[in-house]
């Protein structure tokens, strides 16, 4: 029996948000669009989506008179995220699902 | 990046193109080390001249130590400034170094009250015996030194994967078993090596690396 994959990270964006934020403690928001190449309208919304998933938490505040975003990964989203991969691998093999 | 449909092998080469762009996004900028490298060497060689050639400066050298923790504040907070990601390891590490710089503090107090205490035994010795003591308390405290060197400097060498930083601590620690049978002349070129191996060495490397992957440094 195949595991469900999940929606909220089954989505490029989105995944290769996680995927970065699983690897570093927080980063800020051009961090994660230099690294994504992403524009920064589409990767403000699918922040947000997982923020209203729970999977990071955004900090909201000024640097050097700048508005500054850092994105740092939650408890619920490193599980979320381990499950993905989990998921995956039994996609890809199979066999240890028997 | 568009929203598109993946297939398993996609989302998981993405996942380790991220962790790995993560994982090369920051380099240390090597000028904490290269600064303390360079004042310890300096430090330790002109002590060693002054006892050498006999001669002493009208100040204490040693106060350079001193003098650069102000370039060192202004080094971490440009870093912070410029830094768009932090590591989880970074935390640690400052703690690592927080508490390395207030053990040496403490040292340099613990040896200054031990010191004060035992002159006047040394005064009497002199006094009794006519000659002077072959070793004193001082020539014991560079071995006190390059111990705690030595800590700090194989934690970020061994958690950074830095090489010559784990060596040059490890050679800290030979160093200070070696400076425990020397003399304190002998002694200060122990520290200046160590100083070179451990920080000056590691510093440049670590710069060189910087400034080859600069624009990976956001």
């Amino acid at each position: 029996m195949f595991k469900e994959l999940d929606p909220i990270l089954h989505s490029q964006l989105r995944l290769a948000v996680m995927s970065l934020l699983i690897s570093v403690k927080e980063a800020e928001f051009v961090f994660l669009k230099e690294k994504t190449n992403s524009t920064a309208g589409n990767l403000s919304v699918q922040i947000n989506k997982l923020k209203e998933s729970g999977y990071i938490d955004v900090v909201k505040q000024f640097k050097d008179n700048y508005p500054q975003t850092i994105c740092k990964v939650t408890p619920k989203g490193v599980d979320a995220f381990e499950l993905y991969v989990k998921a995956l691998q039994s996609y890809m093999n199979p066999s240890s699902n028997k | 990046m568009e929203q598109q449909h993946m297939t398993g092998q996609e989302s998981l080469r993405l996942i380790s193109e991220m962790i790995h762009k993560a994982k090369n996004s920051y380099h240390d900028s090597g000028l904490g080390p290269l600064l303390w490298g360079t004042v310890i060497t300096i430090c330790s060689l002109v002590t060693w001249s002054q006892i050498h050639f006999s001669f002493s400066l009208p100040f204490d050298i040693w106060l350079l130590t001193v003098i650069a923790i102000v370039p060192q504040m202004i080094i971490v907070q440009k870093e912070k400034k410029v830094r768009k990601v932090r590591r989880y390891d970074e935390t640690m590490m400052d703690y690592v170094w927080t508490c390395f710089g207030i053990s040496i503090a403490l040292l340099v107090f613990i040896n200054i009250n031990i010191i004060s205490k035992l002159n006047p035994v040394f005064e009497k010795y002199i006094e009794v015996t006519g000659g002077r003591p072959e070793y004193t308390f001082s020539s014991f405290m560079t071995s006190f030194f390059l111990l705690l060197y030595g800590i700090p400097t194989i934690i970020t060498g061994g958690s950074q994967k830095l090489k010559p930083m784990l060596w040059g601590g490890v050679l800290c620690w030979v160093c200070c078993v070696i400076s425990v049978y020397t003399k304190a002349e002998a002694d200060m070129l122990l520290t200046a090596l160590s100083a070179v191996c451990a920080w000056l060495i590691p510093g440049i490397i670590l710069r060189k690396k910087y400034l080859k992957s600069a624009p990976a440094n956001v």
